[in-house]
């Protein structure tokens, strides 16, 4: 057994950061396509770990375990969740791969990995949506949008391509950072310097979706009547009280009905829908 | 009457196909899929009106304002509702305003379609399985990949066709006898408020509620200064400066706050969790 083991021909292959940019692309092409109910995208970490994992394992028996290791439920962003977990675990099956091949006692067990993966899916997932889908998408999108309305066709083309290519590239640091910070990753997210990044963000969001409703956001009342013989405009009233102060009476409403009832989006777009139509039908908006 | 010809019809059908399956260039179909914007290009550039169907398509992106995927699922595909809208109102002439009208309840279908293609893949999932125990690679890329993408165009093509080439017409004219009644009215008045959805989303998954104090900001200033034209790349720098002030007092009294006892005014803001 020992001597089996320690045939050459067996010996893992050295990992390199050409790998791990290899690995991330895969993932990066092959995200949500074979998203499912039972796994979710599994396969797509599987897929795209397929070739590190080849180069690690030669035996077919560990490669086998290496690539079930890979498909089991799994679930995040793309870029912060996907990147780093990548990188990371190309690290983790290198040092798998290391002490199988050398007899070692196996410290990196399945469940290590797993748990590994499980805990970091979901932080990193709620930062990246919020901060990529949310925020960088919608200020690429805020910029485009007035070309857009002038029929430019850049109006269309910008965000795309500017988005696309942040994506890319914010994915393939973070790949890195999770394949040579190896374990102490999940550290990554405790070290003050990317905590400051990520308060920055989330401020920059929290600003640029107060621009945002400022700007797209519009309600205003069509209520009018006379009063005596003297017409009353009941938008001129609000507009002396404070301007644009019903979008962000709409804004803030749906915002409260999450705090209260949690994230339920298609509730509330179905609500603000039925409230909105009910109150234009009647006059008032 | 107009109708979209064949030739037409199939295009955007495939482009809306090659979105919804998340294969066109794999990660970059997010905007794709969250934005109206490249396809309602798209189906300018097919039907020879790229600056109409820009105009309809701003409209249409409007209320999809913020809109993403927490989590993974969304209230309404934006992809699809231009697909279709911004065809109907090339077709009928109609305003922006009325292609809105088209596009929420066909965002609506369009969400229960990437539902299915969900399940789709879970049958698909058992082969993958199959290939990693018979370690057959090719069969690895075949299932994760390629199955997938079949059984998304399989879904999205023959449905969108149709919706197009025999329903468009017929929509079309259903909007363009609505148009100067009270629909049309209740209808911009939805549209105007629903990009409050998305907002509010972002905001509750950045998860900071101290920090709607900056979101306030932004909100009166881009109110008070609506009439100015300030562009959005101002206020992004505007905000990231303002962010980066932050960002540097908070970390600042962090650092400084073991050895000065006395100043506690800067350094109140709690270790916040995620």
């Amino acid at each position: 057994m020992t001597e089996h083991n320690l045939d050459p021909k067996l010996a893992p292959e050295e990992i390199t950061i050409k790998d791990v940019n290899k690995a991330y692309l895969r993932w990066h092409f092959a995200n949500e396509i074979p998203h499912s109910f039972e796994r979710y995208i599994a396969p797509s970490l599987l897929w795209a770990l397929m070739p590190i994992l080849r180069k690690l394992y030669k035996d077919d028996d560990s490669l086998r375990a290496a690539y079930q290791r890979q498909l089991l439920f799994f679930n995040t962003q793309l870029t912060w969740g996907g990147g780093v977990i990548t990188g990371l675990m190309s690290s983790m099956e290198q040092e798998r791969a290391r002490q199988e091949y050398n007899n070692e006692e196996i410290t990196m067990s399945d469940d290590l990995m797993y748990n590994t993966k499980a805990g970091l899916m979901g932080a990193l997932a709620g930062i990246g949506d919020s901060i990529d889908s949310g925020t960088v998408q919608y200020i690429f999108i805020a910029i485009a949008v007035p070309w857009a309305q002038n029929g430019n066709p850049m109006g269309a083309l910008f965000p795309f391509i500017g988005f696309a290519l942040y994506q890319v590239l914010i994915g393939l640091f973070f790949a890195r950072q999770g394949f040579t910070m190896g374990r102490n990753a999940t550290g990554l997210m405790q070290s003050s310097g990317v905590k400051n990044i990520i308060e920055l963000l989330s401020i920059l969001g929290m600003f640029m979706m107060g621009v945002l409703a400022g700007s797209y956001v519009k309600v205003s009342s069509s209520l009018a009547f006379d009063i005596s013989g003297r017409p009353f405009v009941l938008q001129d009233t609000l507009d002396t009280i404070m301007p644009g102060l019903l979008p962000l009476a709409v804004v803030l409403g749906v915002y409260y009905y999450y705090t209260k009832k949690g994230l339920k989006v298609t509730r509330a777009l179905v609500g603000l829908t039925i409230v909105l139509a009910v109150l234009a039908g009647v006059g008032i908006l | 009457m107009a109708t979209l010809t064949v030739f037409q019809s199939l295009i955007i059908a495939l482009w809306v196909a090659a979105v919804m399956s998340r294969s066109l260039l794999g990660g970059a179909t997010l905007t794709l899929r969250f934005s109206p914007l490249m396809t309602g290009l798209v189906v300018g550039i097919v039907m020879g009106d790229i600056a109409q169907a820009m105009v309809i398509t701003a409209s249409i992106q409007l209320i999809y304002m913020g809109v993403f995927s927490p989590g993974g699922t969304m209230p309404s595909e934006p992809a699809v509702a231009a697909a279709i809208a911004v065809s109907v109102a090339l077709l009928g002439n109609l305003s922006p305003e009325a292609a809105i009208a088209v596009a929420v309840p066909v965002g609506l279908l369009g969400s229960y379609l990437y539902q299915f293609r969900f399940f789709l893949n879970t049958f698909i999932g058992k082969r993958t399985d199959t290939a990693v125990e018979n370690l057959d690679h090719a069969g690895i890329t075949r299932t994760v990949i390629w199955y997938p993408t079949l059984a998304s165009f399989l879904l999205f093509v023959p449905l969108v066709f149709v919706a197009l080439f025999w329903g468009a017409p017929v929509i079309a004219d259903v909007i363009a006898a609505l148009e100067g009644t009270v629909v049309i009215h209740i209808l911009e008045v939805v549209g105007g408020g629903l990009a409050a959805i998305g907002i509010a989303t972002t905001i509750y998954v950045i998860g900071r509620k101290e920090y709607l104090i900056f979101f306030l900001l932004a909100y009166f200033l881009s109110v008070i200064f609506a009439s100015l034209g300030v562009t959005m790349v101002t206020y992004a720098i505007l905000g990231t400066l303002i962010a980066a002030m932050f960002v540097l007092a908070t970390s600042n009294s962090k650092n400084a706050s073991p050895a000065t006892t006395g100043s506690v005014d800067f350094g109140d803001d709690d270790d916040d969790d995620f």
